[in-house]
């Protein structure tokens, strides 16, 4: 069994190995969900801190890793929690591009797909695309030009699954707001996507 | 005759509902909202209807299932995939040493 993946030794903690082995592993979790370097070295640091603490009750029971991961969504949520609190989310908010260009047409269907925008067939299943590891570079890359807030929101809800009423509560923002974020994310990765990715791929 | 009949009926009846039912603009914010509430009968059928006739919002509605499966299913190895950065040798030794005076 691979040494990073393994079970904690039963003696006493060595958060040193912890940290050479899973630190950057935690780090690039925190990075890819606050999408905030000094955030994301904070929580990675709470994580160790708590894990220290908390080294007894966890008693090498399955994977290190699990464990730590599992300690680092807490820590989180918590920050979104307290970003949340500390700049709440003003009336006219930038919940990120509309992407009107996509609906702009000369002719009489305006308001419909522009040819240039419009989407095309995807040749790809999510089995395929799992096993492509540059599919996530550009899938990222792609959430960067959004407003940090609307990509986290956008991460929460697709990657990580969590119900929108549980998002709206931890980043403090009504439900509203949480549809148009998540409807310009949408909009705007699709097509990115389709540009960087899959017609690439043909 | 009759099928060509049948498509200029066809093309008719599309042309009509392209112009009455809510464009693609309007029915891709619906798409998005189908997949974080139960929408009402009217907005089911619209919703319905446009898909029914338009190519590039069921392609819009299929790649957004998509992108929803492929995260999920990859949500926790994601790291190992992100060619991002790793943790700052700074940021390293500054957990280390808060980590040694915990211990």
């Amino acid at each position: 069994m691979n040494a990073t993946q393994g079970k904690f030794p039963d003696e006493s903690p060595d958060p040193g190995r912890w940290l050479d082995d899973h630190g950057d592993y935690l780090f690039k979790y925190a990075v890819f969900r606050l999408r905030d370097n000094t955030a994301a070295e904070d929580a990675v640091q709470e994580t160790f801190l708590a894990a220290l603490k908390a080294y007894k009750q966890f008693e090498g029971r399955g994977s290190g890793r699990t464990w730590l991961v599992g300690i680092l969504k807490h820590k989180i949520v918590d920050h979104f929690r307290r970003a949340g609190r500390e700049a709440p989310l003003g009336e006219e908010s930038d919940e990120g591009p509309e992407h009107r260009e996509f609906f702009e047409r000369s002719d009489q269907w305006q308001g419909h797909w522009n040819n240039d925008y419009a989407p095309n067939e995807w040749h790809a299943t999510p089995a395929e695309l799992i096993e492509r590891s540059d599919f996530w570079k550009v899938f990222n890359e792609c959430l960067s030009p959004l407003p940090q807030r609307t990509a986290c929101a956008f991460t929460l809800r697709e990657v990580d699954g969590l119900k929108s009423e549980e998002i709206c509560e931890i980043l403090s923002i009504k439900v509203n707001n949480l549809l148009v974020m998540l409807h310009h994310a949408r909009l705007h990765l699709r097509n990115c996507l389709e540009l960087n990715w899959f017609r690439r791929e043909e | 005759m009759a099928l060509k009949l049948y498509d200029k009926l066809k093309h008719s009846i599309r042309y009509r509902l392209l112009r009455t039912l809510p464009g693609c603009q309007q029915t891709v914010e619906t798409i998005s909202q189908s997949m974080e509430r139960s929408l009402s009968l009217e907005e089911r059928i619209k919703l319905k209807l446009h898909l029914w006739i338009c190519a590039w919002c069921q392609w819009y509605l299929e790649h957004l299932k998509i992108i929803r499966e492929t995260a999920r299913a990859k949500a926790d190895d994601a790291p190992d995939y992100i060619a991002g950065p790793s943790l700052s040798d700074e940021a390293r030794e500054r957990i280390r040493r808060r980590l040694t005076n915990q211990n």
